[in-house]
């Protein structure tokens, strides 16, 4: 029976409780004695902080407690730390402004929490947080990122507001590809700032049992394991065993609740200093102001070339926005997720890329799909692009010329990385064909016929997942190890428990790992169950982003499954009265080579709780192992995605003819829920690149803090997609998986951006391209001038 | 408080609430039916969309004393005494869903496009559901789950 | 947001200048205004309901008439909480010139007026402002010139000189 469910599209075992109403979220959980939260939020993007008076808020009906950032100084609590360690080029380290639960002082952004109140209805908290007199005086806020080095200080410690000032790669071999160069082309682009807007709002329910000292903390969290972790060791509300967290359901995340906010942490705090339960869930508006934010970057790039097109050199200068304080990974993101992806499927010799990262008076910056990945992606697409109309070639012919070939894996690039395997060619082929780009010049001019502008735009994206072999990680300055664990644990009857710290909050964890390990065990998926987000069910976990969950969490089930073989060949050879080495696992039997005796996997299941006749010394009772699997490598899936799009030049609206994304994830477990993760991640890029962006301004006011103002992709958006794959397994973990949740929204953007750029006759325009900039470029048009 | 009526998934239930209490919080926090959401503050994402008297309605905008004497169905009670709607069995079978977040209510809407004959080709869908944001799936698989449920609810009617 | 505007009052300068600086006069012409009361010269507490696309907010701020050069010209500046839905500060410099009017003496009075709003205003209804601002000027020297030539039939016609 093994293979028999590797590759096959098996229906979600977790979509009947989704369908009929019965997942269950954070905010649907209802205990005895629950009161609820609110918070008090600053209306200015910095402001010193003169007093608190709460008399008003406390003697309001209902009102319990009202906490504020002073309690928190006074209580000691550490700050929100920031996991990840950069130095910046002459050795020193990022400078890391505190982050505290609750202000007490100063506010730095927009939102930035300063007073808690606790009520005995969520109508009541409300009310009464309006009535906590916060006397805020207003200073100067410094909102744009490109300008926020020559700005006033906001933090003493912080000079020019600079987080760092990191470089990667060989300046002077850079240089001098730029100075041999037969043709150099430049580009200057912002990717613009965007807000993760998963559809569940963040929310928390904390409460504390004062006969056990518990804490249990119910949040939505992509990785229940690193928020006990962090309260506990660092804002160290309670030791690390009497925190639990539980992650129930959770209603995407895509990075945004991978972070540990204020919100969770004061509840928990709270809980337990007041010996309440307590709720918060996030409104929308508090989702806008709060959830930290992802891209928004400003960048200069030269890419040098031979007269033949073959790529010399790039060099790169990026100002990245952290934000006010640095969110937990916030400062890996325009690093090492970036940095190290500019070779792309290239060959380049030489990059050399300078970030500096500012703070500014906005709210906290990290990780969005792609995190870093889809800046490098951007960058090197669009330059790569320009390069070709600049010099004339085709597109995709200028690619295939410094494409790193299929014979030339292992391949180190130049930007530290090393990529194990890919096939660049086959999905660009493979791409190409599907969108009949050789015919694009027949619809273009049927187009032009019709008074449209039409364009196609390609893509060809790399990106490193499968986050992270640990020392490699730990050498770049994480401060934890990014491996993962499982465990497979089989019940006496002969089912099987899967425990992974893996997370899933939309990506089909419950069925893939189910499939994963009934594969190779041998069972029916229904057998197989598995758990997650629980820190009081599970040892450890580092949850899920970075698109590593089936490559790292799957890798260590894959593991955890080998070890219950090898365990269980040890029973049967126990009950066979035989030497291990003469036991086969066929799955689901264990066989003697040398007879026609077995035993089924639910007889050793069976035998391994209830037998009594155990060789004690050689041979535990029970069946149940567990991996912790940490990745020799990155993974590095990568393909070919184009977007063709039709321009109205009367009205500037851009609509998508078609979009074809051909992608290699390695060894694909369940096609059905890889192109649902591709089909998620184009909408989130095609949105970027068409329709989103926060905008602050110039005091770092939100405006485009609702979705009436922040343009949230909708069904009527998009075209089908046309989605394909390649496949080239990974070579270093056992499943032979890649990653497939970010490559959407990696891809997508210069794919539709190099194709409005065609459309306008090579006009750039910045992300996102709305109507009214589209219609602004076609005026500037040299052939509707004439016209 | 005001006292209300409203006939729930088939059973009536009589309800005290506040006067500014709105129809989603008396259904999730009163009768804990926790599967209608709330995703947003502005009557813009959709996933709290519920039947009131056969109507595809946003049950965060509408006060619940406004409902009074209404007849609701949330997704817990759309399947009636099957263990699936059709359109459920249809978003299962179509991978159109991925968190659950918004599934609930973009059920509920489709099942209202369907029932107004609005559910007739992809674009029809498409524009049907711009009312229902979902930032997991890409929407693909949503419509093509509406399209076969659309096809079983006419089978199951005819 | 700023927004320049100018119109014509049929009544001479110095009775128009002794309207504005009349407190009743303000509070009764200003829509919203439910409490308005001196607090020091020039200066003044107030409390206006507005609403601005879906927020609706209650605003206690604090309102001062500055560089008053009586009687041509003046500057309001002043500045309102409404708790969470945010805040709105601002001011204006209003200024007026004798015309005539059909042979009447008239005042061209004309201001222009920068204002700024945060929070929860600024989040949702960040868009609406301009439209809220031009609706609130409109509102209240309707009522003002109303009030003070005892009309309630005037139309008044509002000019824009200059928007952004």
């Amino acid at each position: 029976m093994s293979g028999s469910l590797i590759g096959k599209s098996v229906l979600r075992k977790e979509d009947h409780r989704f369908v009929s109403g019965k997942g269950r979220y954070t905010d649907d959980i209802q205990l005895v004695g629950l009161t609820y939260a609110a918070f008090v939020r600053s209306p200015y993007a910095r402001a010193d902080i003169k007093s608190f008076d709460v008399s008003d808020a406390l003697a309001a009906p209902g009102v319990i407690a009202v906490l504020t950032g002073e309690e928190v100084a006074k209580d000691g609590l550490g700050g929100l730390p920031c996991g990840w360690m950069i130095h910046s080029k002459d050795g020193s380290e990022m400078r890391q402004p505190h982050h505290p639960v609750l202000a007490a002082d100063r506010v730095n952004y927009l939102g930035e929490p300063v007073a808690l109140v606790i009520a005995d209805t969520q109508l009541e908290a409300k009310n009464a947080a309006e009535l906590v007199m916060v006397d805020f005086e207003p200073l100067t806020a410094v909102v744009n990122p490109a300008t926020a080095s020559q700005a006033e200080t906001l933090y003493e410690a912080v000079p020019n507001n600079l987080c760092y000032e990191w470089e990667l790669g060989d300046e002077a071999a850079t240089e001098a590809g730029l100075a041999a160069a037969a043709h150099v082309t430049t580009l200057k682009l912002t990717n613009n700032r965007l807000i993760p807007n998963a559809i569940e709002p963040r929310a928390a329910l904390a409460e504390y049992n004062s006969g056990t000292d518990e804490i249990i903390l119910h949040t939505t969290s992509q990785n229940p394991h690193l928020v006990r972790l962090i309260m506990t060791a660092f804002v160290q509300i309670a030791p690390e065993h009497k925190l639990r967290v539980i992650a129930p359901d959770v209603g995407g995340g895509f990075g945004s609740k991978i972070f540990i906010y204020s919100e969770e942490t004061a509840l928990a705090w709270a809980a337990k200093k007041l010996g309440l339960t307590i709720k918060w869930t996030a409104d929308r508006s508090e989702s806008f102001l709060t959830d930290a934010h992802g891209r928004d970057h400003v960048s200069e790039a030269q890419l040098a070339l031979s007269a033949d097109g073959e790529f010399l050199a790039l060099k790169v200068k990026t100002v990245a926005n952290m934000g006010a304080y640095l969110s937990t990974f916030a400062s890996a993101v325009p690093t090492y997720l970036y940095g190290t992806l500019l070779a792309g499927q290239y060959r380049t010799p030489a990059i050399y890329v300078e970030v500096d990262s500012v703070f500014t008076n906005t709210a906290p910056v990290d990780a969005y799909r792609g995190a870093g990945r889809p800046e490098a992606t951007y960058l090197v697409e669009r330059i790569v692009e320009k390069a070709a109309a600049e010099m004339g070639l085709d597109p995709a012919e200028l690619r295939r010329r410094n494409f790193i070939g299929r014979d030339q894996f292992p391949y180190q690039t130049p930007v530290a990385l090393e990529y194990d395997t890919g096939d660049y060619e086959a999905s660009l082929h493979k791409a190409l064909k599907m969108a009949d780009y050789n015919t694009f010049s027949a619809r273009q001019a049927e187009a032009e016929a019709r008074g449209k502008l039409r364009g196609i735009g390609l893509s060809c994206y790399i990106e490193a997942c499968g986050l992270a072999p640990s020392q490699v990680a730990g050498a770049l300055g994480a401060g934890v190890g990014l491996w993962e664990s499982g465990e497979v644990r089989v019940n006496p009857t002969g089912s099987v428990t899967v425990l992974t710290g893996s997370h899933s909050h939309g990506q089909g964890h419950e069925t893939t790992f189910a499939q994963l390990v009934a594969d190779r065990l041998g069972l029916p998926i229904e057998d197989v169950e598995v758990v997650h987000g629980d820190t009081g069910k599970l040892d450890f976990g580092l949850g899920t982003y970075g698109s590593r969950s089936l490559a790292v969490g799957g890798s260590a089930l894959s593991v955890a499954a080998d070890k219950v073989v090898e365990k269980g060949r040890k029973i049967a050879a126990h009950l066979l009265r035989t030497d291990v080495d003469n036991i086969d696992f066929d799955a689901p039997v264990f066989k003697m080579i040398d007879s026609n005796e077995s035993k089924t996997f639910q007889e050793i299941a069976f035998a391994a709780y209830v037998n009594h006749d155990y060789p004690s010394e050689e041979l535990e009772p029970g069946l149940a192992e567990k991996a912790f699997y940490d990745p020799l490598n990155f993974t590095y899936p990568a393909g070919t995605h184009i977007c063709e799009v039709e321009i109205d030049p009367d009205t500037g609206v851009v609509e998508i003819i078609q979009f074809v994304a051909v992608d290699d994830f390695g060894t694909i477990i369940n096609p059905m829920i890889v192109e649902g993760q591709v089909h998620g991640g184009l909408a989130q890029g095609i949105g970027q690149a068409l329709l989103e962006q926060a905008v602050y301004d110039d005091t770092g006011q939100l405006i485009t803090g609702s979705y009436m103002d922040y343009c949230m992709p909708r069904a009527d958006n998009f075209p089908d997609f046309k989605v394909g794959m390649t496949c080239t397994p990974c070579t270093h973990n056992p499943v032979g998986a890649k990653g497939c949740g970010e490559a959407g929204a990696i891809g997508s953007p210069p794919a539709v951006m190099n194709a409005i750029t065609q459309a306008l006759g090579g006009i750039e325009i910045d992300m996102p391209a709305t109507s009214e900039k589209v219609w602004r470029a076609v005026q500037t048009m040299p052939a509707l001038k004439t016209a | 408080m005001e006292t209300i009526e409203l006939k729930i998934n088939g059973r009536k239930r009589t309800l005290h609430c506040l006067p500014n209490a709105t129809l989603v919080e008396v259904l999730r926090d009163q009768l804990h039916l926790t599967g209608t959401h709330i995703g947003c503050d502005t009557t813009q994402c959709g996933a709290c969309t519920i039947h009131v008297d056969g109507d595809a309605v946003k049950a965060c905008t509408v006060l619940a004393v406004r409902s009074d004497g209404s007849e609701i169905t949330t997704i817990e009670g759309l399947a009636e005494n099957e263990a699936s709607h059709p359109m459920q069995k249809a978003f299962k079978a179509c991978h159109g869903l991925q968190c659950g977040f918004c599934t609930p209510g973009m059920i509920m809407s489709a099942v209202d496009l369907v029932n107004k004959g609005c559910a007739v080709d992809p674009a029809a869908i498409r524009e049907g559901l711009s009312g229902n944001i979902c930032r997991c799936t890409g929407y693909q698989n949503i419509v093509a789950a509406v399209l076969q449920g659309a096809s079983e609810m006419q089978e199951q009617s005819s | 947001m700023e927004l320049k505007q100018q119109l014509v009052i049929p009544r001479a300068v110095e009775a128009v200048w002794q309207a504005l600086n009349d407190p009743e006069m303000l509070q009764h012409s200003l829509p919203g205004c439910q409490h308005f009361e001196q607090t020091g010269d020039n200066a003044y507490d107030m409390t206006v309901s507005a609403k601005i696309g879906p927020v609706k907010a209650t605003f206690n701020g604090a309102i001062a008439l500055q560089n008053l050069n009586p009687p041509f010209s003046y500057e309001i500046s002043g500045e309102g909480k409404g708790g969470v839905a945010g805040f709105a500060k601002g001011g204006a410099k209003v200024s007026l010139k004798a015309v005539t009017e059909s042979g009447e003496p008239a005042t061209q009075l004309s201001y222009s007026v920068e204002a700024a709003v945060g929070g929860k205003i600024a989040q949702v209804g960040g868009r609406l402002i301009q439209g809220a601002a031009r609706k609130m000027a409109q509102d209240f020297f309707t009522q003002f010139v109303r009030r003070l030539c005892d009309d309630e039939t005037i139309e008044l016609v509002i000019e824009t000189i200059e928007t952004p």
